[in-house]
């Protein structure tokens, strides 16, 4: 296994709204490896966007992390003086992240070290400057370059990302492209400043599927290429089939579930990510009624008892209403948190549609 | 003989004059048979909500002809049709936050189809309560503004706005995409359960193939503006023929791991038909399934059946 790149240790984040609290994150324990792709999957009001949030210091005004570290292992001196800095159990360096207050010490973070495409790249682009322009920024102001030199390396990027005639698009404004088109765009912005972790909020969500599936395709190119750590937060299943090398389950705010793509997708153990998989409507069967889970996520304004899903969860025992469980590993990789992992707890199958899942194939044979 | 509740003939729909001039839709002919699930699927830009809003005539069709239960909905229409098309024929949008007027009650949003037709206030409250109630949700809930729900609870609003008028057919433009994965599965529960209560018919237009082909009876795959290939929906995902429905078909995600990360998409491209000489004709190549292509293709198609 790789090396750790990112770890999050123990991270609440509230945020305060008229006068009430709203705990966001409870508690996340996450390591990030380097090279790796995490995708985070879970509903809207999860959480997983506000989690990523943290690692590029962009959580809104009125929102503070509580609790908890996140320490960044990629850069080794640049943060020596650094009251965040420090160095771990193991002698290597890192820098905490949730400690870091000074815009300044942000500025060398984002961007160099960890980047983030937005959902949008109708939004995300400055309509009043040439593509050219907008990526020759990143250039300069990450890596010093000037004139022709930016010029050059911005036309390469653009090869990099797949744009064909770059000496035409240079020139280009946003509006003039496609919304995959833009969103390489974006993408060529994002690797210019050569990042370590790239984070991928739901890139893909605004584009056709033939599209997406040129963008997904893009993303693992470039992923081995400049061995970047990918976290992709998203909430259609099949984009994390084809990209994750790891899958975390979150819901109201915490990790119920993590592990190996396939040991979410072929052998979960929550009843959460169980009840995720189920409501594929690859897993249903036409003129049937479509699995649905029953309820509404849990308010984060009031403190939760036990476990967060035991009020929606058909396999709810008494003590999911009283404590929260802790995860149980279920292999090496993976691990849940669930009492049904307890060795006292009775035995619950998994919803016998789940097993279709191995069998999924396209639908296109050559 | 099948019953078509809707038949759509050589329709053109264009936008613009002159160097502005843009075709929508280029000659696309279909029928809806009563009580199905119809599906158009393509990608955007494809013309397919243009379909939509032109049955139920919000766009005016440039030429060709809809048919709604064997009468001329297109052009000029007596009022009395018009009356009645409105009532037939519902729509259900997209977005549920962006299509329920933020200034007024449910209760308003709701019955606003039924207001200014000498109907009693009392009748129009009952309509609302039933309409409200087949939905899932609360009678007193009428009296609340759309930001009080969530997106499922709205969307559930925009179905129950159509169902009080006791339409006929339902138009539903990408209902569930700006939902939640879970929300999903309610939505599409509740639509297939209203058809089989009420015998509704669908016209059910989306990009997600997964999500149509869970739902739809046939589908209808579209491309610029013309419908390259149709059939029954699991036809379709067995024996693909045009190289654009090949293609959108390979693209789809597909929720393993297994599978997904092996998968290569096909590409589509459209100078691979040479219609220089031999045109295109929309032919249907064994029963019930029609794809457009021109007599050499046609020939490879079939051949393709016959494997």
């Amino acid at each position: 296994m790789n090396r750790t790149i990112l770890s999050v240790r123990g991270l609440h984040v509230c945020f305060f709204l008229r006068g009430r609290t709203l705990h966001a994150l409870r508690g996340i324990d996450l390591d990030v490896y380097e090279g790796e792709s995490l995708a985070i999957v879970g509903e809207s009001g999860s959480g997983k966007s506000v989690l990523n949030k943290n690692f590029i210091g962009l959580l809104d005004q009125n929102g503070r992390i509580t609790e908890g570290s996140i320490r960044y292992y990629g850069m080794y001196d640049k943060m020596k003086h650094n009251p965040a800095g420090g160095t771990d159990e193991e002698g290597r360096p890192y820098c905490d992240l949730a400690k870091i207050a000074r815009r300044e010490d942000w500025l060398r973070i984002r961007g160099s070290e960890i980047c983030m495409i937005p959902q949008d790249p109708m939004t995300s682009l400055n309509p009043l400057k040439t593509i050219g322009w907008q990526i020759s920024e990143a250039l300069m102001l990450h890596h010093g370059m000037k004139g022709q030199m930016a010029k050059d390396e911005t036309l390469h990027i653009l090869e990099e990302v797949r744009i064909d005639h770059p000496e035409k698009r240079y020139h280009q404004y946003p509006h003039e492209l496609s919304g995959g088109m833009r969103q390489r765009i974006v993408i060529a912005i994002a690797i210019a400043c050569q990042p370590k972790i790239l984070i991928c909020d739901e890139p893909t969500t605004a584009l056709d599927v033939t599209i997406q599936a040129q963008v997904l395709e893009l993303l693992k190119e470039l992923k081995s290429k400049y061995n970047l750590t990918i976290i992709f937060i998203t909430h259609d299943l099949g984009v994390v089939a084809s990209i994750a090398d790891r899958v975390a389950v979150m819901y109201a705010g915490d990790i119920v579930e993590i592990g190996m793509a396939e040991e979410i997708f072929y052998e979960p153990r929550h009843p959460y990510t169980w009840a995720l998989l189920s409501s594929l409507p690859q897993l249903g069967q036409r003129g049937e009624e479509l699995y649905a889970i029953k309820g509404t996520p849990p308010n984060l304004f009031t403190e939760i008892q036990g476990d967060a899903f035991a009020a929606r969860n058909p396999h709810a025992l008494k003590i999911d209403h009283l404590e929260q469980p802790p995860y149980f590993d279920v292999s090496p990789t993976h691990r849940a948190r669930t009492w049904l992992l307890d060795e006292r707890a009775p035995k619950v199958e998994p919803p016998p549609a789940l097993k279709k899942l191995r069998t999924l194939g396209g639908a296109v044979h050559d | 003989m099948t019953d078509h509740i809707l038949e759509v003939r050589d329709l053109h729909v264009t936008f613009g004059h002159g160097a502005k001039r843009f075709e929508a839709v280029r000659g696309v002919s279909f029928d809806v048979r009563r009580g199905e699930t119809f599906g158009i699927v393509g990608e955007s830009g494809s013309g397919k909500t243009t379909i939509g809003r032109t049955v139920i005539r919000v766009n005016p069709a440039t030429s060709g002809s809809i048919r709604y239960e064997g009468e001329e909905i297109t052009g000029r229409i007596s009022k009395e049709l018009d009356r009645k098309i409105i009532n037939k024929i519902q729509m259900i949008f997209q977005d549920p936050m962006a299509s329920l007027n933020e200034r007024a009650k449910i209760s308003y949003i709701v019955s606003e189809g039924l207001q200014g037709r000498g109907i009693p206030k009392q009748e129009i409250e009952q309509r609302v309560t039933a309409a409200l109630n087949e939905v899932g949700l609360l009678p007193e809930f009428a009296s609340r503004f759309p930001h009080e729900f969530s997106g499922g609870q709205r969307q559930r609003i925009g179905i129950a706005r159509a169902l009080v008028m006791q339409p006929e057919f339902i138009i539903a433009d990408e209902p569930i995409s700006a939902l939640d994965v879970s929300i999903r599965a309610q939505v599409l529960n509740l639509l297939s359960e209203l058809q089989k209560k009420r015998g509704l018919t669908y016209l059910f237009i989306s990009h997600d193939l997964s999500v149509m082909r869970f739902i739809c009876d046939r589908i209808a795959v579209i491309h610029l503006g013309r419908i390259v290939e149709l059939c029954e929906t699991e036809e379709l995902f067995r024996h693909p023929l045009h190289p654009y429905t090949r293609a959108l078909l390979s693209a789809v995600p597909v929720p393993s791991p297994d599978y997904a990360r092996t998968a290569k998409p096909l590409s589509y491209d459209p100078s691979i038909h040479d219609y220089s000489t031999d045109k295109p004709a929309w032919t249907e190549i064994v029963p019930g399934h029609f794809v457009l292509g021109n007599n050499k293709e046609l020939d490879g198609y079939r051949k393709q059946m016959e494997k």
